[in-house]
């Protein structure tokens, strides 16, 4: 072909071959026209030519040439002769090769000064004729540093070029669309699938832990499949959800819980995490979007930032097939420290010989040594399993990505577990020259095993409390070959509970999207996004005979169906220009998504046997029956636009609109709008920095936006009746109904409102960088259960009321410590938080929060962290000798010395204090990766401080409902006795003598703590193995070392699902997991 | 030509949504009720009214909570062991404060949805196509619930905010004492003629004429105002519908419920909302009573609180008083061991005796607030107050001791002044009601040795001020026009 544009040929080539261009239309702009003759020649020798004759700079990276042009296109463009000089005198050759010695074709090969200088060929070889043995070559190539070697009167040189960071420009996703890295101005943590943590990660949020400065990653539990809170640099509402957005692929994510409730008599936990139907391994990327700046395109739904989810896409070029698998075992990371059987019989009996306990209650000698509850519970090498197979492949015109996956997570609670089948296909079709179209498709099946542990107490507990409080002096199973049982225990035995409960929940989720693209003019196109999202469950739940419950009532039988089901219909049109030194890019769409919620209860006990379970509700006995069902739905509709301005690739500028409507809300107050404004320089490219050639990036970026809170319930501000407590008419029970809410019609968004500073910096040719953020964040008509007087008889009204702030610092930082063939590179995250409500519309303070028998733990009030801890401080132990004349309370020697606040000798409600809160003062990790040949090592440590934690099992060990429940050891074996006058432990002759004092400075713990989460060690095999593209192996170790003072079973939880809020009680206990795995690319 | 197509493209791929954009926004509320019409029809006036009567009535926990607050400051019952020992502490101690949770939530709030629910009905029940002639006796049973709840917060808290509708000002201050009274007086007063005779109401559990009668006999009584107390129980006396059920053992027995003794009675249901005392009664590992024979059951349950009867209470019983034979004193345990309850005021209130068809925490038997036989006590201890020991209290004393198997009745040569007479009926009553609802407290408070007695039992900090409670704190954040009750 002659004279013909390069943008032809580009097709032509990716048309004829498995490769496809990429590359910047402002650089190739002026639309180079070449001539070419090629048949039957290498790629790469066309290439060579089109690069001397164009000065046009070519780089394979996978099946992806890139295209540049030359940075010594001067110097190249006079003639080919440049390439063969034939005035030479000595002819130097030799090899140019990447980091892992595959050779690189297309690299300029330079005389230093000069204008002599030759490409390499296919294989990475090249031959140059330079006039003497003096002067150095400089080897350049796109995506790779720069480098000189001295020619030295050598003859061959070879050369291995490193990666260049920069140049490869990295794309971020952002909302509604995609960015260069480098032009980001707002807030944005990206990772990438190789920074994910590794080990078992059952779901998406898992991968996030730890790994982005600013993001708070907490389980409830260690149950697999178990729900997880993830904040956003804090939490900026009281009660509207404080959860980010979830989008993937475009699709904003409805995880709103399709079951709640457990089933009858069964001790559920929180609800399930919603995104376990998604299978990580499928993912590409996670953005997360932090500041107003990034968010604030997602309006009411941006308040608390965005998780950007992209799924990996098809490749053109050959199938390729993967195939990811590991298996490991689980085993409790910690077991909490309780009274053996033998010390439980001596410190029973020594309180009761104490006068603190009836005689009646005396523990008599054992048999068998007894038993440990918690190990008769776990199981020991619970089993974990996955394996994922994908397929990727493509032409010019289409490619497609499709997996699947099967996990499959056995609990270290007996009787539970995880299980997932996942299948995921993303299509894209080049339809036409214009007309782009793709399909992004996940289904998934799961299948969630339960135990009952929840937040049930005595008689009505799960698993988890019965195995803390049970006798460990009796045996395992009684003379009946049952489960032991104890008439000094309003408890069922904690195994009859895991193996009489038999609860299963089946999920199906379908979601996806369909899109079209149309190119209108270059620069200029719009998309139509279409998605939707349907999430069945079904929760079958039996109490059978052999419990408490379940025998007296002739089995007890639930199912709970719900379905979750929302679509999207999103336009949005993009245009994209470039003018001498201005860049613009426009983006302008409405979306629509309306959700409906469906949920159907039904309960039936007796039946005439345990054999048919659930799978015949009908046997049991009518009268026993229980119906219910519920319908709600909510919709938005929105209008958002955006603007990207820069100027000379120096001056960055961003602005954002949207016009949120939704259903929710008043209306008159149903539209909210949210700006944003952002800026960014980037000071490395003005020419006063080149003075500095060690900073190869300096950006500073400033942000202000408003985003908003929608995540209220429905119908919040209308008036309705829905179904009230039962009256009891003729000895029947008669439903009847009653105001639901008291309403606000003039409910309206939440309105957070954030400015952020910040700035991104890279050093040495970016061996060293990261980011420095500083963010307030104040959000204001506060989405608030404002009090309201209680003779209403209601207690509070949904208001837009008051406001809270959260101010922070996030820092990030990447290193590559050691490069050559001991690699050694660092990742180190650290974020603070402080929180401060502002504003609570004139009310003096909210007290709330509670878990089992405790109640309120939390105060809220102007000038104080949103949930503070508030109880009583305790000051050590009544002493004998003490001035009992200080007080009035019923206390002795041995009891706690509660802190007199106000002085008036009486220690009460008055005298509670502010005993900390869950917001960390620093949050912190630290990964480090070493690589030695084929040997990768990574350790990634993270950790929290200056957090606090109540700890509601505590609470029973210093209350105990019962004399003969079991307790913590270490208070205990330590306590208060005439002969031992601690100071720190009580006596536990009577616990109770001062009343109520549950939440105190005992209770609430500090749940700092460091911890080794994983150590992986892996190994990849040479490439050379035949059939092969890639086979690497590892093995993970996970939750390896937690270093604590919090006494409970792990310090990172919060089985009440409150990131900031933690009250732990009867938790799943956390795992430690040994995982070995397979990675095969074919 | 290019701005054009920009424009037509934005359009087009916006426009599908814009059509009838606001009108995306009304999602109806298909699983809730919109009042506006819901209020109108028969259905929707008759559930707000067995809302309020879901409300008004006691059972399940918030039953059991509120009838343990009542009684663990009084001299005949406390409590060990279990969660609740937490809260229980502090009513036996005299330390409770305003913190207390089960205030607010059983005792505050609950009869203040009670009337809630009955204002509603009174305001919307005209506009509605209730048939004329119910109109009238839904608006008197709406109006009893609320008297009822005002009835009891004023006795638990004095004056409260008197919310008469759900159009009063927000932010409602207590009422003056006065006001308070007339109104619970004259409510009940207006409502007396128009509610039903006893046994004559459409179904059991809803409001008849006795049921008001008692009330503000019981309420006269709690307020000294004798007179009426005493001519409010001839009248009910006058009923004749009433009697003395003549076997006091089995009268809290689930199968008696619907007898002619209960006039103002709590109904349960083990299904949804039942009575709870038995949990914390049965001592532990209780499988077998000696006497009656009574055995657990597994539907049972058998909580770790501990229901605890004074000894002092228990041995100042009659030998011979039938009444005795409902506390059990020892019980066979589930390894065999007979254990003994008594000298270590341990012994068990079984008076309401377990419901064979329980269900887990919840029993069937019915709990009175009001019985016949109360009435008849408040009538002789009114007449006693008017003036002094007279042979027709001593005659309705008689009454009471003869059906609890007492051959010696009472004479009125037994009683040298009022105050003997007074002393005396304190005991009668505390025999014959202990372990009922919220009578011990109101009898020791009016009789004035509420705080005395817990003097006496060594609990240094019962203060005159505790024979209110404290408003709980909640409800004073919430209202900033709510004072708090002296000493609090």
């Amino acid at each position: 072909m002659t004279q013909v544009p390069l943008q032809d040929f580009i097709k032509d080539v990716e048309f004829q071959t498995s490769f496809k261009f990429t590359f910047d239309e402002r650089e190739l702009s002026d639309k180079k026209v070449i001539s070419v003759k090629a048949r039957n020649e290498p790629l790469g020798k066309v290439l060579e030519r089109i690069s001397a004759e164009t000065g046009l700079e070519f780089k394979l990276v996978n099946n992806n040439i890139h295209i540049r042009l030359s940075q010594f296109k001067e110097t190249l463009s006079d003639s080919a002769a440049t390439i063969t000089d034939e005035r030479q005198e000595v002819r130097v050759t030799g090899h140019v090769t990447d980091k892992n010695g595959t050779g690189l074709p297309g690299v300029t090969v330079l005389l230093k000064g000069t204008s002599i200088a030759a490409p390499t060929d296919a294989e990475g070889n090249y031959s140059i004729g330079v006039p003497d043995g003096n002067g150095s070559l400089v080897f350049s190539y796109i995506g790779y540093q720069r480098q000189e070697v001295d020619i030295n009167n050598r003859t061959t040189i070879n050369a291995t070029l490193a990666d260049d960071a920069e140049a490869l420009k990295e794309v971020v996703v952002i909302g509604y669309g995609t960015q260069a890295k480098s032009d980001i101005t707002g807030a944005v943590t990206s990772l990438k699938a190789e920074d994910f943590n590794k080990g078992a990660n059952a779901t998406i949020d898992q991968l996030l832990s730890g790994k982005a400065a600013g993001v708070q990653v907490v389980q409830n539990s260690g149950e697999p499949g178990g729900g997880i809170a993830v904040r956003i640099r804090g939490s900026s509402s009281i009660n509207a959800g404080a959860s980010p957005l979830y989008v993937i692929d475009g699709l904003p994510l409805d995880n709103s819980p399709v079951i709640s409730g457990g089933g009858a008599n069964f001790d559920a936990s929180q609800p399930r995490n919603p995104l376990a139907s998604i299978n990580p391994s499928d993912i590409e990327s996670i953005e997360i979007l932090k500041d107003a700046s990034a968010t604030a395109i997602y309006g009411s739904r941006g308040a608390n930032g965005v998780v950007l989810i992209t799924t990996k896409k098809g490749r053109e070029g050959r199938t390729s097939i993967s195939y990811n698998s590991y298996v490991g075992v689980q085993n409790v990371a910690n077991k909490i420290d309780l009274l053996s059987a033998g010390e439980y019989k001596t410190v029973l009996n020594e309180l009761i010989a104490a006068g603190g306990g009836s005689p009646d209650y005396t523990v008599p000698e054992g048999q068998n040594g007894g038993t440990d509850w918690q190990d008769e519970l776990f199981r020991e090498n619970a089993i974990l399993q996955n394996h994922s197979l994908s397929f990727t492949g493509g032409n010019a015109k289409s490619n497609y990505y499709a997996s699947f996956n099967y996990f499959d997570q056995d609990g270290v609670v007996k009787s539970s577990s995880f299980e997932r089948y996942s299948a995921k296909v993303n299509l894209n079709i080049q339809a036409s020259e214009k007309l782009e179209v793709g399909v992004n498709l996940n289904v998934s099946y799961n299948v969630d095993d339960f135990v009952p542990s929840g937040f049930g107490f005595n008689a009505e507990s799960g698993t988890i409390y019965a195995a803390l409080n049970f006798d460990p002096t009796l045996p395992l199973t009684n003379q009946e070959g049952g489960y032991s049982l104890s008439p000094f225990l309003d408890l069922d035995n904690p195994l009859t509970l895991a193996n009489g409960s038999n609860a299963i929940a089946n999920s199906y989720r379908t979601f996806g999207t369909v899109f079209g693209k149309y190119t209108i003019l270059p620069g200029l196109s719009a998309k139509l996004n279409i998605g939707g999202d349907i999430t069945n469950s079904r929760r079958d739940v039996y109490i059978d005979r052999s419990t408490r419950y379940g025998g007296p009532q002739g089995g007890i039988a639930t199912i709970l169906q719900g379905q979750n089901t929302n679509y999207l219909v999103e336009g949005t049109v993009t245009y994209d220009k470039t003018i001498a030194s201005h860049h613009l890019n426009a983006l302008l769409g409405a979306t629509t998504q309306r959700f409906v919620f469906d949920n159907t209860n039904n309960v039936s006990r007796n039946f005439p046997a345990d054999a048919t379970e659930t799978y015949n509700m009908g046997l049991g006995d009518r009268s026993t029956f229980d119906l219910g069902s519920g319908r709600a739905t909510n919709s938005l509709l929105s209008y958002l636009g955006r603007i990207n301005y820069e100027f000379k690739e120096k001056y960055l500028l961003t602005a954002s609109f949207r016009i949120d409507g939704s259903s929710r809300f008043g209306s008159n107050n149903r539209f909210g709008y949210f700006p944003s404004f952002a800026a960014g320089w980037k000071l490395h490219q003005e020419s006063f920095m080149q003075q500095f050639p060690w900073i190869s990036t300096l950006k500073p970026r400033i942000s202000w936006g408003q985003t908003g809170n929608q995540e209220i319930g429905n119908y919040a501000a209308i008036s309705t009746f829905s179904s009230g407590p039962s009256a009891i008419l003729d000895d029947n029970l008669v439903s009847t109904t009653n105001p639901a809410r008291i309403a606000n019609p003039d409910l309206k968004w939440e309105t957070t409102e954030q400015t952020d500073a910040g700035i991104d910096f890279g050093f040495l040719n970016e061996r060293i960088s990261g980011s420095i953020d500083y963010y307030r964040k104040r959000t204001f008509d506060m989405l608030l259960n404002l009090p309201i007087p209680t003779s209403t008889g209601f207690t509070s009204i949904l208001s837009n009321v008051g406001s809270i702030r959260n101010t922070g610092w996030e820092f990030a930082l990447n290193s590559i410590n050691l490069e050559g063939d001991f690699n050694w590179s660092t990742n180190i995250n650290l974020s603070t938080i402080k929180n401060e409500v502002l504003d609570l519309g004139g009310l003096a303070q909210i007290i709330t929060g509670g878990a089992g028998q405790t109640s309120q733990v939390f105060i809220i009030q102007e000038g104080l962290p949103a949930f503070s801890f508030y109880g009583y401080q305790i000051d050590g132990i009544w002493q004998q000798g003490d001035d009992f004349t200080q007080t009035t309370d019923n206390v002795k020697p041995g009891d706690f010395k509660y802190r007199d606040i106000n002085g008036d000798n009486t220690v009460n409600a008055e005298d509670r204090v502010v005993l900390g809160n869950s917001f960390p003062d620093l949050t912190w990790s630290l990964g480090n990766t070493f690589e030695y040949k084929n040997f990768q090592l990574n350790i990634f440590l993270e950790g929290v401080e200056g957090v606090s934690m109540l700890n509601n099992n505590l609470v029973d060990a210093y209350f105990p409902i019962q004399f003969r429940r079991n307790r913590f050891a270490e208070p205990y074996l330590n306590r208060w006795t005439p002969e031992n006058p601690s100071e720190k432990y009580p006596s536990f002759i009577n616990p109770t003598s001062q009343g109520s004092k549950l939440v105190n400075s005992y209770t609430v713990e500090d749940a700092s703590y460091a911890r080794v989460k994983t150590i992986t060690l892996g190994y990849s095999f040479p490439r050379n193995i035949k059939g092969l593209q890639n086979l690497s192996v590892y093995v993970t170790g996970e939750n390896l070392f937690t270093f604590t003072k919090y006494s409970g079973y792990d310090p990172a939880v919060s089985p009440n699902g409150g990131a900031f809020s933690r009250i732990d009680f009867n938790a799943y206990p956390v795992s430690r997991n040994f995982i070995a795995g397979v990675s095969v690319d074919f | 030509m290019k701005l054009k197509k920009i424009f037509l493209y934005s359009i087009l791929t916006t426009a599908p949504m814009c059509v009838a954009c606001e009108k995306v926004l009304d999602e109806p509320a298909f699983s809730q009720l919109e009042p506006g019409n819901f209020l109108t029809t028969a259905e929707g006036i008759e559930s707000i009214l067995n809302a309020a009567f879901a409300e008004g009535y006691i059972n399940g926990g918030d039953g059991k909570n509120r009838t343990m607050l009542e009684s663990w400051a009084t001299d005949i019952q406390w409590q060990t062991d279990g969660a609740e020992n937490r809260i229980a502490a502090q009513m036996i101690d005299f330390t409770w404060d305003s913190s207390l949770d089960w205030l607010f939530g059983s005792m505050w709030l609950r009869p203040y949805r009670a009337i809630r629910d009955a204002n509603i009905l009174l305001e919307n029940v005209d506009n509605s196509n209730v048939p004329e002639n119910a109109k009238a006796l839904y608006k008197a049973e709406a109006r009893f619930i609320r008297a009822l709840s005002y009835s009891h917060l004023y006795s638990w808290f004095g004056p409260v905010p008197l919310r008469k509708s759900t159009s009063d000002p927000l932010e409602l201050p207590r009422a003056a004492d006065q006001e308070m009274q007339s109104f619970i007086e004259s409510e009940l007063l207006e409502i007396i003629p128009v509610l039903p005779n006893p046994g004559a109401e459409a179904n059991y559990g809803r409001p008849n004429k006795g049921a008001a009668m008692a009330l503000l006999c019981k309420y006269y009584l709690n307020t000294k105002q004798w007179q009426k107390s005493a001519e409010m129980a001839k009248n009910i006396m006058d009923l004749n519908y009433y009697i003395v059920y003549p076997d006091y053992e089995s009268l809290f027995k689930v199968e008696n419920e619907r007898n002619k003794e209960f006039i103002l009675v709590n109904p349960q249901n083990p299904r949804g909302g039942g009575m709870e005392y038995m949990n914390g009664a049965l001592p532990p590992g209780f499988a077998k009573e000696p006497i009656s024979g009574l055995t657990m059951q597994g539907n049972w349950a058998n909580w770790a609180a501990q229901y605890r009867l004074y000894d002092s209470f228990y041995n100042s019983f009659d030998i011979n008083d039938k009444r005795k034979n409902l506390i059990i004193t020892e019980y066979i345990n589930t390894q065999g061991n007979i254990v003994s309850l008594l000298n270590n005021n341990n012994t068990r209130s079984f008076k309401y005796w377990p419901d064979p068809n329980a269900i887990g925490n919840e029993h069937g038997n019915d709990m009175s607030e009001i019985r016949y036989a109360d009435i008849l006590l408040s009538r002789a201890e009114a007449l006693n107050e008017l003036n002094g020991p007279n042979q027709e209290s001593i005659e309705l004393i008689n009454q009471i001791r003869s059906r609890a198997g007492l051959t010696q009745p009472s004479a009125l040569s037994d009683f040298g002044s009022k105050e003997e007479l007074r002393n005396y009926l304190l005991d009668e009553r505390g025999w014959e009601f202990y372990s009922e609802v919220g009578i011990r407290r109101e009898d020791q408070i009016r009789m004035g040795t509420f705080i005395s007695s817990a003097i006496a039992r060594g609990h240094a900090n019962a203060q005159p001020f505790r024979v209110l409670f404290p408003i709980p704190q909640a409800a004073i954040d919430a209202n900033p026009q709510l004072e708090q009750n002296e000493g609090y």
